[in-house]
């Protein structure tokens, strides 16, 4: 059952977010008997709240707080952004971990570094994390079932002379485990699976934490400051209430996984005398090295029906392009993955006006789709800043997100473009699109594990350089960004880092 | 304003930020009041304006009138209830009709498409492009005539209707 903790009780972690980071690490910690308070900006919704209605369930769990620059497509909901991906879980490969090493530094502009961590070192984790979300293909659970839209992808993908195509590393239950049901086939996976058969914290990590009775969930909480003492330690949260009420929440360390805005925000909103700069941030890359992916979708019209709608949003990935092969005249590889979209977003992604656009959604019913994610180097100007006079409805400085694609990023899009294009073709498609899609869901970098504490914000770990209690347990921690959707590392980056904070509490070193 | 309408108010914002439309990258210039959008669009003639112009923005060969003239109720609403957009359609009407030095409505096709060809790249244009599209794209007129059956929780989605149907390719074994 649910604890409830006093304000004064500085014995507690507190974690700042409940979704794939801080709702996994919570649940980690809470289950080695370790105090743990949740604080999350958003409401909880139930499996009942979700509709397949994608406006209204934007109004239900969107962050829609005023942000400057780059649109960021996050949560704000109990589960987090959780609630709204779709389920692709690869791993980063191993060459990935030591980016700098393998492609070198590619210009003056770029600030690649090897992660300060191995795969070897992650594969216990990341198994840890494929149980814990079930993913498809690997232990004893099957691979996901192949939708229409996954079929095309991979009978094009063989015409093109692709060997790597799967339905695998799917966090969606493809039949029932876990006490979550198996999919249905709903589709709409992006606003929230109906059923829960998609892995989400909500009704997964939060729950077994609740039962540990070592976790306090406080949904409606927006996080607004890290305090700390003379010593240099964090020593609280002052955070405001639903009504806007502001309280400081003690604490014996606190982890910060709010996705890499509120990440940024709340570190560089927590400056002080003593770190003038921010929190965490004498080295100034707290808030750089945002990195997105590199993104491109493509559409086409097949000559005959696909019905992409029906089913998983995502179904299956190409893996044959996320090799490092420089002769392709980019750095880094990238993934192709089956998605669909609904007649807004088909519409939406192919952009523009006319025939050219209205022939996609007029062919819906034949319409195909895929998508790539791709290594995204970093590069300091690509940051989060705090507006110096705006002020959203809490009072705190709006987050300002500049991002600008890199050169090798664009060259691996023109890339990845052409290569849906033949995919498709081989099927004989009639109408092809591809190109950008900014979509902002794939979060990564602003407080970066480094090995050099002036390359970074934090360690091995996820522990900040600057203050031994303070962790970042999202998707900022990442130091490259790899091809891989992220998610998965940032599960098994929070169950190896619950393991490294009950280890240093049992050293009496936390 | 209902809740739905509200919530896909909110929706088509962040869509319009998503499409680099919002974020105050529509000059106050272009932005009229809503009192004398809401006169105007008393007027039938506008009407027939902002629906000849959905026609060609998104052209869906079959898709009735009466989808279009839906579409652009709903767009007029969230227009005027935005500050963002408000008064959009107004201006746009207005440059539609001076691009040509006659009224766009009464031109033919070819003219019509100059004129929008010449003012797509109008910060109001894209503003009215990306309502046009939200609301055309969530119609439930506009989904039965391409064939898109919308929600499938309440049917128990696909698994047993057809997800894995397709028949067609070559085989890829």
């Amino acid at each position: 059952m649910s604890k409830q903790y006093e304000l004064d009780d500085s014995s507690v972690v507190v974690v700042i977010g409940s979704g794939a980071g801080g709702g996994t690490l919570a649940n980690e910690l809470a289950q080695k008997g370790i105090d743990v308070i949740c604080l999350e900006a958003g409401s909880r919704l139930t499996l009942a709240d979700v509709v397949n209605d994608p406006p209204t369930m934007d109004a239900k769990m969107g962050w829609h707080d005023k942000r400057i620059g780059n649109m960021v497509w996050v949560c704000k909901t109990v589960g987090g952004t959780t609630m709204r991906w779709s389920g692709v879980t690869p791993r980063i490969q191993e060459h990935e971990f030591r980016a700098l090493s393998t492609y070198g530094q590619l210009d003056d502009s770029t600030a690649l570094i090897d992660w300060p961590l191995t795969l070897d070192e992650l594969l216990p984790y990341y198994e840890k994390a494929e149980d814990k979300m079930g993913v498809s293909g690997t232990g004893n659970i099957p691979p996901s079932a192949e939708t229409n839209n996954y079929k095309v992808m991979a009978a094009g993908a063989k015409r093109v002379g692709y060997k790597k195509v799967s339905s695998a590393r799917m966090a969606i239950n493809p039949v029932a485990r876990a006490g979550r049901p198996g999919c249905q086939q709903i589709g709409f996976c992006h606003t929230g699976c109906a059923i829960g058969a998609k892995w989400s914290t909500l009704y997964t990590e939060i729950p077994a934490a609740e039962l540990t009775g070592h976790f306090e969930l406080r949904a409606n909480t927006m996080a607004v400051r890290i305090n700390h003492n003379k010593k240099g330690k964090a020593t609280g949260v002052v955070y405001a209430d639903a009504d806007g009420t502001l309280h400081e929440q003690k604490a014996r360390a606190v982890a910060v996984a709010g996705n890499v805005v509120e990440t940024s925000r709340i570190l560089l909103n927590s400056s002080s005398s003593r770190f003038p700069g921010g929190l965490a941030n004498s080295s100034d890359q707290v808030g750089r090295n945002y990195m997105r992916h590199m993104f491109s979708a493509a559409l086409a019209v097949m000559p005959k029906p696909v019905n992409f709608h029906r089913g998983a949003r995502q179904t299956g990935v190409i893996y044959d392009e996320q090799y490092h092969k420089p002769e392709r005249g980019f750095a880094g590889g990238y993934d192709i993955e089956a998605i669909s979209a609904d007649p807004w977003n088909t519409s939406a992604w192919v952009g523009g006006w006319g025939p050219d656009n209205s022939v996609f959604p007029q062919n819906y019913t034949h319409v195909a789709g895929v998508f790539s994610t791709g290594e995204d180097p970093p590069q300091a100007s690509n940051r989060i800043t705090l507006h110096p006079t705006e002020r959203d409805t809490h009072g705190l400085p709006v987050p300002v997100i500049e991002y600008r694609d890199h050169a090798n990023s664009i060259a691996m899009r023109n890339h990845s473009v052409e290569m849906s294009r033949r995919i498709f073709e081989s099927l004989g498609a009639t109408d092809f699109w591809g190109g950008d899609a900014p979509v902002g869901c794939h979060n990564m970098g602003v407080a970066r594990m480094s090995a050099n504490p002036d390359d970074g914000v934090t360690n091995r770990w996820g522990q900040t350089h600057d203050i031994d209690n303070l962790f970042i347990s999202d998707g900022s921690t990442f130091s490259t960004s790899g091809a891989a959707n992220p998610t998965l590392t940032i599960v098994a980056l929070a169950i190896r880092q619950a393991d490294h904070i009950a280890e240093r509490m049992t050293q009496k070193t936390l | 304003m209902n809740d739905k309408q509200t919530t896909r108010r909110r929706f088509l914002v962040a869509a319009l930020t998503f499409s680099g439309v919002a974020s105050g990258s529509l000059g106050i210039s272009f932005l009229r009041s809503s009192a004398a959008w809401a006169a105007a669009t008393d007027d039938a003639d506008n009407l027939a304006v902002m629906g000849r112009l959905a026609q060609l923005l998104f052209p869906h060969d079959g898709l009735a009138d009466s989808v279009y003239g839906e579409v652009i109720g709903e767009v007029l609403a969230t227009t005027a209830a935005d500050p963002a957009t408000d008064g959009l359609l107004a201006v746009a009407e207005e440059a539609l009709d001076a691009a040509q030095d006659q009224a766009w409505i009464d031109l033919p096709e070819s003219e019509q498409l100059e004129a929008m060809i010449a003012l797509q790249n109008e910060a109001f244009f894209a503003g009215i492009r990306e309502t046009v599209r939200f609301h055309l794209y969530y119609h439930p007129g506009l989904w039965q005539h391409i064939g898109y059956p919308g929600s499938s929780k309440e049917h128990g989605g696909y698994k047993f209707r057809g997800f894995d149907d397709i028949d067609w390719l070559p085989e890829t074994e």
